[in-house]
Order: structure tokens, then C-alpha cells, then sequence
């Protein structure tokens, strides 16, 4: 067997661990470049704040970016306090039976349902069984059983960074369960929920199956008036301007990728600054 | 009197028995000391007086103990640990102020509410448990800065704030040099003018320096009790002599 020495096998594996690092960055590093070089010229003020004209090859994308923004908070509000819940449930309280297991059986699949299912799923459910109609409450819906598998699963681990010896301490002074979670538990594990949430708000902003049936437009001439309004979403939009309409200049294509693009990395640049200002604060 | 009074406890984790028929008292404002090596019972018995052992899902149990004339197996849990307060081996202060630490049981159960007594109970608790001195400048800072020692004076402080009346101290001071060691058990001395103590230590001569009387567990079973003054000079027990004398264990 070929023996290398140890300074030249050192070399070797640092190279491959390296390359292999900086792999995972050119793509992003790509991306970000193509879409900033053949988009930036398209912003502008009227870009980000008129509606759209001319077929939608001229004027701004408003209402495609206030329609995301609405879906996707309507989203959160719902899917963030049931999935705490529930995690405050699988955490503190379940014990280890069968139900428990089926529950997290199901969570794990969830997660693993493909996100155009959950489109017609919630064109299923909640545009036509609940009759909801094509509108953002029913997008909203939609991604919030999206989303409710990440929300739990990232609650869950924050609620278990709490050492247990702090639920012990306070459980042997004749502190309740729940006073427990409310004062000493959930304090500690906030700031890894909300990360979590900020994170979920930027993974489904970008969603476009789950919303093209149940609550995107093609082209809404107007701002929505009520959640059971159909709205325009970036990213439907981004899909229709760049299959469907002819004649579409380039750079508003990558201009509106461009803007959904700083609305995610915005997003996730915001949990990671929340996440060190949380992390320097706390006290353990 | 007796404060406490077992009556055939076994205790089990998994199948397997951990404490087998216990019978055995704790006689008021005094402190029992048990002693006996790494897996002879000691912390499972502690941690059932006050039930935290119930948290376990592995654990199940059989027999009585009573807390003056109550079954506390019967009990509610909370009033139960109300009643008989807890130190773990290593001080666990909760991430607050030293402040907060004190009055957080007193507030939830209701016991201080308005600021002017949750004041008092702070600087009584930290009184009795000889920490006030040291912290009184700065009670608003995080009680994670203070030193081993005193976080486990803290922990006391916590646990006289809600004035139980059974204290169970399980090695209070395994993790604590010697000088700190010494605070805690001059405290524990002091302490039991007003309260029962039950102390587990794998320190033998913390047993003989505080215990009134002294029970030693070998392999999920009581071997002998008596008055840790006459154990340390004449035990009955084989068993028990070879282990104070250091033999094993």
C-alpha cells in the first residue's frame, strides 16, 4: 500500500477540505454576481413602488412585493404560535408512548412532502373545501402547514439547549411545570425560535408552488384590500415575466430576482445579527 | 419526633431495584447524614423524598414515606417540594440576577408579591445563608458570576425563601474547595435550629464533622444507623467499619 509521510498527507486532506469549502461558496458567489449585473439597472425608485404597465414590461413590481410580504406574515402569525406549541408539548411534556412516536413520525414526514403537494393540498382544502377562494389567507395557510414541520423542529431544539438542571432547579422549589416553561424555559430558548421563525419567513418568501394556486395572481390591477384578496407574489411574478409574457426586457426579470433575492438574504442576515446579539446575552 | 418516617420503600429504575425495603426516620431539627459508595441508593432515596425522581419515566416505586402525618406519595407535588426543599451537588443558579434567583419561587407562589416583601425575603434568605455580606452591593448582576461557593450559598438562599421545612442537601459540596466547603457547612449547622436536614456526602468526614446521626447504604440497602458519634467509634456492621475506615468505597 502506497505510504504517505505525515506532512505531505496533511497537505493533501487540508487541500480536498478547503477545496471542498470553497465549492459551496462559488455558487451563491455566482448567483448573486449574475443576477446584481444583469438586474441592477432595473431599480429603481419606480421599480420598487408603481404598478406594473405595458404588459408588465414596464412600471415597478409594488404589488407583487407587497403581496409576498403579506402572505408570508399572515404565514408566520399563524404557523409560529402553533408550532411552539406543539413543541412545548413534544419537549416538556409527552412521554414516550405510541402517540408521541406517530406524532413525530408525522412531523418528519411532513417536512418531507414535496412543496407543489402542499399547493394542491391547500387548493384542495382551503380554495375549495373551505371556499376560501384564490387569496392570501388561503396562501398563508398553505404555507403555514408548510412551514409548521421546520417551525416545531427548530423549536424543539432551542427548547432543548436549556439545560435540564435549570427545569430541575426550578421544579424542586415547588415551581410549577408550567410556571417553569413560561419564566425559565421559554426566556432561555426565544432567541433560537426566533431564529428559527426569521429563517422559515425567508425559506417561504421564496415559495412558488404552494402559492400559485391558492393565492397568486397573474395580474391584479390593484393593491389588496382584504385577506381574501388574490395578490401578485415575487416570486410567481419572477416565473411569469420570464416564461410567459414575450418581449420581456432582461434586466426586470433579474431586476425582480434581484428584489426577492435581497428580501431573503435580508432576512437571514437579520437572524444572524438577532442570533449573536442573543447568543452575547445570555447569562449561562 | 419523627419528620420523616419510610416505611418499606423500594425504588426501581428499569427492572432493576435500587433501594430494597427501606425503613428509617428523620427525627426533627436534626441533621441525618447518609453515607456509602457510587450506586448504594443514597441519591435515589434523596430524590424521592421530594419526589423529583418521579420526573423520570424510567423510575417507579412501592411503599410509604410520611411527611409528619402525610403520605407525600399522595401529595401534590408542588406543596410537597414547597415543604421539602432541595441542593443539588452542583449549585445550579438560574440565569438571572441575584435578585431574581431569590425572589423567583417566592413570587410564583405567591408568597411575596409586593416589592417591599419580595425586598425582605431577599435579604433575609441571603442573611441566613451568610451570602448577604458578599453580594449586597450587587444584587442586580447575574448570579452565573458569582464564584462556586457562593452560587451554592445562593442556592440555599433560594430554597430558605420559600421557608420550607425539610432541607436535602445531595454532596452539596463535591464540586467546592475546602474553605467553601467549611461556609456550607456551618450554614447546614446553623440551619437546623430551624429545619430538618437529610445530607448525602460521599465525604465521610463531612458525615462525622455535621451528622447527628448517620446511615450508611451499601447496594440499595440500609446497613446500619445510629448516632454518628457512636458509628465512627464502635459500628456494629463489619461492613460499615471497613468503609469509614476507608477499606473501600
Amino acid at each position: 500500500m502506497l505510504k504517505l509521510n505525515p506532512k505531505l498527507s496533511q497537505k493533501i486532506s487540508y487541500s480536498v477540505l478547503l477545496f471542498a469549502t470553497i465549492l459551496a461558496i462559488i455558487p451563491v458567489s455566482v448567483i448573486v454576481f449574475i443576477i446584481i449585473k444583469n438586474g441592477a439597472s432595473a431599480i429603481t425608485w419606480e421599480f420598487l413602488t408603481a404598478m406594473p404597465k405595458d404588459g408588465m414590461r414596464g412600471g415597478g413590481i409594488f404589488p407583487a412585493i407587497i403581496g409576498t410580504l403579506s402572505i408570508v406574515l399572515c404565514a408566520i402569525a399563524v404557523t409560529l404560535p402553533i408550532g411552539v406549541c406543539a413543541a412545548i408539548y413534544l419537549n416538556e411534556y409527552a412521554k414516550d408512548n405510541l402517540l408521541t412516536r406517530i406524532i413525530k413520525l408525522a412531523i418528519v414526514n411532513l417536512a418531507g412532502v414535496p412543496s407543489v403537494v402542499y399547493g394542491l393540498f391547500g387548493l384542495g382544502i382551503f380554495v375549495m373545501f373551505l371556499k376560501l377562494g384564490v387569496s392570501i389567507i388561503a396562501g398563508a395557510l398553505t404555507l403555514s402547514i408548510m412551514e409548521l414541520p421546520v417551525i416545531i423542529t427548530t423549536a424543539r431544539g432551542a427548547l432543548n439547549s436549556v439545560p435540564y438542571s435549570f427545569r430541575e432547579a426550578s421544579l424542586s422549589l415547588g415551581v410549577s411545570r408550567w410556571q417553569t416553561i413560561r419564566h425559565v424555559v421559554l426566556p432561555n430558548a426565544l432567541p433560537g425560535i426566533l431564529t428559527g421563525a426569521i429563517l422559515s419567513i425567508a425559506r417561504i418568501s421564496g415559495e412558488t408552488a404552494p402559492i400559485m394556486f391558492t393565492a397568486a395572481a397573474f395580474y391584479v390591477p390593484h393593491l389588496p384590500k382584504s385577506a381574501f384578496d388574490q395578490v401578485m407574489a415575487l416570486p410567481y411574478h419572477l416565473y411569469i415575466i420570464s416564461t410567459q409574457i414575450p418581449n420581456m426586457p432582461k434586466n426586470i426579470i433579474f431586476g425582480t430576482a434581484l428584489v426577492l433575492l435581497m428580501m431573503v438574504l435580508s432576512m437571514s442576515l437579520f437572524a444572524i445579527i438577532a442570533r449573536i446579539y442573543f447568543r452575547k446575552r445570555r447569562k449561562w | 419526633m419523627d419528620k420523616i418516617k419510610v416505611e418499606d420503600l423500594n425504588c426501581f429504575y428499569g427492572g432493576q431495584r435500587v433501594l430494597e425495603s427501606l425503613n428509617i426516620n428523620v427525627i426533627k431539627n436534626e441533621i441525618l447524614t447518609i453515607i456509602g459508595p457510587a450506586n448504594s441508593g443514597k441519591t435515589t432515596f434523596l430524590r424521592t423524598l421530594n419526589r423529583m425522581n418521579d420526573l423520570d419515566a424510567n423510575y417507579s416505586r412501592k411503599g410509604s414515606v410520611f411527611l409528619d402525618e402525610d403520605n407525600i406519595f399522595h401529595m401534590n407535588m408542588e406543596k410537597l417540594r414547597r415543604r421539602v426543599g432541595m441542593l443539588f451537588a452542583m449549585p445550579i443558579p438560574l440565569p438571572m440576577t441575584i435578585y431574581e434567583n431569590i425572589v423567583y419561587a417566592p413570587k410564583r407562589l405567591g408568597i411575596a408579591n409586593k416589592k417591599s416583601d419580595q425586598d425582605a425575603v431577599v435579604e433575609q434568605a441571603l442573611k441566613d445563608a451568610s451570602l448577604w455580606n458578599e453580594v449586597k452591593d450587587r444584587l442586580d448582576s447575574s448570579a452565573m458570576k458569582l464564584s462556586g461557593g457562593q452560587q451554592q450559598r445562593l442556592c440555599i438562599a433560594r430554597i430558605l425563601a420559600i421557608n420550607p421545612e425539610v432541607i436535602l442537601f445531595d454532596e452539596p459540596s463535591s464540586g467546592l474547595d475546602p474553605i467553601s466547603t467549611a461556609k456550607v457547612e456551618e450554614s447546614m449547622i446553623e440551619l437546623k435550629k430551624k429545619y430538618t436536614i437529610v445530607l448525602v456526602t460521599n465525604n465521610v468526614k463531612q458525615a462525622s464533622r455535621v451528622g447527628d446521626r448517620t446511615a450508611f447504604f451499601l447496594m440499595g440497602k440500609l446497613i446500619e444507623i445510629d448516632k454518628t458519634g457512636t458509628m465512627f467509634v464502635s459500628p456494629k456492621q463489619k461492613q460499615t467499619e471497613d468503609y469509614i475506615t476507608g477499606r473501600f468505597g
